[in-house]
C-alpha cells in the first residue's frame, strides 16, 4: 500500500486556481485514464468540486507516487506545476485515509458539517468504479471513508442546526410549531430573504401561502410562483387572522403589526402560539410583541444570531466529529497492516514447517521400529515445539501492527528467522 | 409461617433495590445521549429501565401473592406502586414521543421516588387489612391520575424552557435539546385530560367506599379536602384550555404547583389523615 493524495481547497488556494486545476465531470474519465496511463500507478480516483480538487492515487511500493501525480497534473492541465505548488497540500499513508475520511464527514467543508459533499464523493467514487481504476487498497479506503461520512451523520448533529438567516427561520418554525403540515405563511412583501424563507417552509410542508404587496401585481406573480393566493395590501387584516408565520419585509416606515393588533390575534388565535419574521429594515413588527404570550418576533438581527449561535454548535458537534474520524483512521489502518504481516506470518510457519518435515525424513530409518501410535506421539511432539517457538513472533506481530516501529521490528523477524524478502 | 413471612419479606426488599439499581444505571445511562444531543435515548438506558421496571413487577407479585392483596398500607408500598405506574408510563409515553428529554425530566424523579420507597421500613405482609373491588379501582384510578398529572407538569416544565429559549433568541443547550414547543404542550394537555379523567374516576370511587366502609365525618378527612383542592386546580387548567382564554405560561406555572400540591396529599397529608394515613389505625372501623 503506497497511498499519496494532492489537493487544494477553499482554504489553500483561490477560485481562480482551483478552476485552474478543475477537473470537468464529463471528462472525469479520461483524466483518470491519463493518470492510470503513468508507470507505478495502480488505483487511482479524483474528486472535483468547486471548492476542491483531490487526486488520490495508489502505486508500486517502490514507487514514487507523489511525481507522477504531479507529472500527470501538469500534464492534464498543460501548466508548470511548479507555479501552483504553494496551493497543494500532499497526504501519504495514514495522513491520506485521514484526510479522506474528514473530507467525506464534511469536516473540511467551507460550511462545517453541510451534506452535498458526501455525495460528490460517491459520485466521483462510482465514476472511478466504473472507470476500474478501484480495484483493491483505495476502493476499501474510500468506500470505508462514505462510511464514515454516514457514520459522522447519523452519531452527531453536525449537518443538523440551520447556517443561513432563511433556514434559521424554517428551524425557528419548526422548533415552534413542530410539524409545519397546515400550517399558514403570510408573505407580506417581497425581497429575497424572505423568498428563500417561505420557499424552504413550503418544502418543510408548510401548507398555505399568502402573500401580499403594495403593488398587486407582484403579489400575484410571487403567489404565483408559491402556488399560493394573492391578497390586496389593504387587506391585510382581514387575512392575518389566518396565519401562523408571518413574514414580512415591506420598508414601511412605521410598525405594521402594533403591540395592540398582536393582542387581538392572539385572542383570536385562543392563545394558539404565532411566529413573526421581521425581516425589514425599518422594522414591520413591534419588538415588544414578543412579550406577548405565544408570540414569537425574530428580526434580522435575531436571525442573525441564531445562525451564529449555530454554527458554534456545529462547531462543537465537530469535535465528536474528529473523534469518530480518529477511530475510524486507527481501525482500517490496523485493519491494513494486519493484512501486511500475513505473508510474512505465512513464510515463517512453511519455513519452520519445512525445517520440522526434512528432520523427520532424515530419522526416517531410525524410527522404522516405532509403532504407528508412538510415530503419531513424535509428529505432535515435534509440530508442538514448534508451535511454542511460533506463538511469540507471531504475536508480536500481529499486536502494534501499523506502526512505524512495527514495520522495523517484522524486517527484523524475518532476518532471523531467515524468511526471503 | 413467620420463617415464611421473613423470608418473602427479604425477596422482596432484595428485588425492590434490585430495581432501584437498575432505575439508577438507565438514569446514568442517558447522560450520554444528553451530553451529545441525540435525539433518542440509547437502547442500553431504556434496556436498563425495561429490566428495573420487571423486577419491580417481580416485587409487587411477590408481595401481593403473600398478602392476597396489591392495595398499599404503607408509604414504602404506595410510592412504589406510584413509581411502577410512572415508569409503564413512561416506556408508553416513549413509544409516541421518542425523545431524550422525556427521559430528562421522567428519570430522575422516578429514580429518586423509588429510592425513597426503598429507604422505608419494609411492610409487614400481614394478610388482611383494606379490601374491596371498589377500593381498587379507587388506588388505581388515583395512580393513573397521579401519573397523568406527572406527566402534565413534565410538558410544562419543558413548555416553559423551550419559551424562554426562544423568547430569548439566544439558542442555548435546551433549545437543541428539546422539542418543538407545540409537542409539549400536546405532552402537557393530552396527559391533563389522561390525569384529570382518572382522578375524577379516583375521587369517585373513593367517595363510594368511603360512605360504605368508613363511619364518623369522613367528608373532613384532610386527604380528601386536600384531593378536592387539586381536583379543583386541573378543573380550571382544562376548562381555560377549553375555552382558549387561559395564556399557556400562566397555565404551565398552575400545572407545576399542581403536581407540587399532589405530591404533597399523596405524602404530606398521610401523616396527617387519621383514616387515610398509610400507617395508624390500620383497617380502622
Amino acid at each position: 500500500m503506497n497511498l499519496v493524495l494532492a489537493g487544494m481547497n477553499h482554504r489553500t488556494a483561490p477560485v481562480e486556481v482551483r478552476e485552474r486545476m478543475h477537473v470537468q465531470e464529463s471528462t472525469l474519465v479520461q483524466a483518470l485514464k491519463a493518470l492510470m496511463g503513468h508507470d507505478g500507478i495502480l488505483e487511482g480516483m479524483i474528486v472535483s468540486t468547486c471548492n476542491r480538487v483531490e487526486v488520490v492515487a495508489n502505486a508500486d511500493d517502490k514507487d514514487d507516487a507523489a511525481t507522477t501525480i504531479r507529472q500527470f497534473l501538469s500534464g492534464y492541465h498543460r501548466c508548470d506545476l511548479r507555479d501552483y505548488e504553494s496551493y497543494f497540500y500532499w497526504h501519504r499513508q495514514r495522513d491520506a485515509v485521514r484526510h479522506l475520511f474528514r473530507v467525506a464527514s464534511s469536516l473540511d467543508s467551507m460550511i462545517l458539517g453541510e451534506p452535498q459533499i458526501l455525495g460528490q464523493i460517491k459520485q466521483a467514487f462510482l465514476t472511478a468504479q466504473a472507470a476500474g481504476t478501484l480495484k483493491g487498497t483505495l476502493h476499501d479506503v474510500i468506500n470505508q471513508a462514505l462510511a464514515v461520512g454516514r457514520r459522522v451523520r447519523r452519531e452527531t448533529a453536525l449537518g443538523t442546526a440551520a447556517v443561513s438567516v432563511p433556514y434559521a427561520a424554517v428551524e425557528l418554525a419548526k422548533k415552534i410549531f413542530g410539524n409545519l403540515a397546515g400550517k399558514t405563511v403570510f408573505v407580506i412583501g417581497a425581497g429575497k430573504m424572505s423568498e428563500l424563507a417561505t420557499k424552504h417552509l413550503l418544502s418543510s410542508g408548510a401548507g398555505a401561502i399568502l402573500v401580499t404587496n403594495r403593488t398587486y401585481q407582484k403579489a400575484v406573480q410571487l403567489a404565483h410562483a408559491f402556488r399560493g393566493t394573492a391578497i390586496q395590501f389593504d387587506q391585510i387584516f382581514q387575512y392575518i387572522g389566518q396565519a401562523d408565520i408571518i413574514i414580512s419585509s415591506t420598508g414601511a416606515p412605521h410598525f405594521i403589526i402594533t403591540k395592540d393588533r398582536a393582542e387581538r390575534m392572539i385572542a383570536a388565535r385562543r392563545n394558539r402560539p404565532i411566529f413573526f419574521v421581521d425581516i425589514s429594515v425599518p422594522r414591520d413588527v413591534d419588538p415588544s410583541v414578543n412579550d406577548l404570550d405565544a408570540a414569537f418576533v425574530y428580526d434580522i438581527d435575531d436571525l442573525q444570531g441564531v445562525v451564529e449561535a449555530n454554527i458554534k454548535q456545529r462547531q462543537r458537534e465537530a469535535a465528536w466529529a474528529e473523534e469518530i474520524v480518529e477511530q475510524e483512521v486507527q481501525k482500517m489502518m490496523r485493519h491494513f497492516a494486519s493484512r501486511e504481516v500475513v505473508p510474512t506470518i505465512m513464510a515463517l510457519e512453511e519455513k519452520l514447517n519445512r525445517i520440522r518435515q526434512g528432520e523427520m525424513e532424515r530419522f526416517q530409518g531410525r524410527l522404522t521400529s516405532l509403532t504407528p501410535e508412538q510415530r503419531e506421539t513424535v509428529e505432535a511432539l515435534t509440530q508442538g515445539i514448534l508451535n511454542k517457538i511460533l506463538h511469540g513472533p507471531i504475536t508480536e506481530l500481529k499486536s502494534g501492527a501499523g506502526s512505524p516501529e512495527h514495520r522495523a521490528l517484522v524486517q527484523v523477524i524475518r532476518r532471523i528467522f531467515g524468511v526471503a524478502d | 409461617m413467620l420463617v415464611r413471612g421473613i423470608v418473602e419479606v427479604a425477596v422482596h426488599t432484595t428485588l425492590l433495590w434490585a430495581a432501584v439499581a437498575f432505575y439508577g444505571l438507565a438514569l446514568v445511562l442517558i447522560l450520554p445521549s444528553v451530553r451529545r444531543r441525540r435525539p433518542r435515548l440509547s437502547p442500553w438506558s431504556l434496556g436498563a429501565l425495561g429490566l428495573g421496571l420487571l423486577l419491580h413487577a417481580t416485587a409487587l407479585t411477590v408481595t401481593t401473592a403473600q398478602t392476597g392483596r396489591l392495595q398499599p398500607t404503607d408509604v414504602r408500598s404506595a410510592l412504589s406502586l406510584f413509581v411502577f405506574t410512572l415508569t409503564a408510563a413512561f416506556f408508553a409515553v416513549y413509544l409516541k414521543y421518542p425523545i431524550t428529554s422525556l427521559g430528562i425530566f421522567m428519570l430522575p424523579f422516578v429514580f429518586v421516588l423509588s429510592l425513597i420507597s426503598a429507604l422505608q421500613p419494609p411492610p409487614s405482609l400481614s394478610p388482611g387489612g383494606l379490601r374491596g373491588g371498589w377500593l381498587l379501582v379507587h388506588i388505581a384510578s388515583m395512580m393513573l391520575g397521579y401519573t397523568g398529572l406527572f406527566l402534565t407538569s413534565v410538558g410544562a416544565i419543558m413548555y416553559l424552557i423551550q419559551e424562554s429559549e426562544l423568547k430569548s433568541k439566544k439558542p442555548r443547550a435546551f433549545y437543541y435539546r428539546l422539542p418543538p414547543l407545540e409537542v409539549c404542550d400536546e405532552l402537557y394537555y393530552r396527559s391533563l385530560v389522561f390525569g384529570l379523567v382518572f382522578l375524577s374516576l379516583g375521587i369517585l370511587t373513593g367517595v363510594v367506599w368511603a360512605s360504605r366502609t368508613w363511619r364518623g365525618p369522613w367528608q373532613l378527612d384532610p386527604k380528601i379536602v386536600a384531593s378536592l383542592a387539586t381536583w379543583i386546580i386541573y378543573l380550571i387548567l382544562f376548562s381555560t384550555r377549553l375555552s382558549g382564554s387561559g395564556r399557556r405560561r400562566r397555565a404551565a406555572y398552575l400545572a407545576i404547583f399542581g403536581f407540587a400540591a399532589v405530591m404533597v396529599t399523596f405524602l404530606g397529608i398521610s401523616f396527617l389523615s387519621s383514616q387515610h394515613g398509610f400507617f395508624p389505625k390500620l383497617g380502622s372501623p
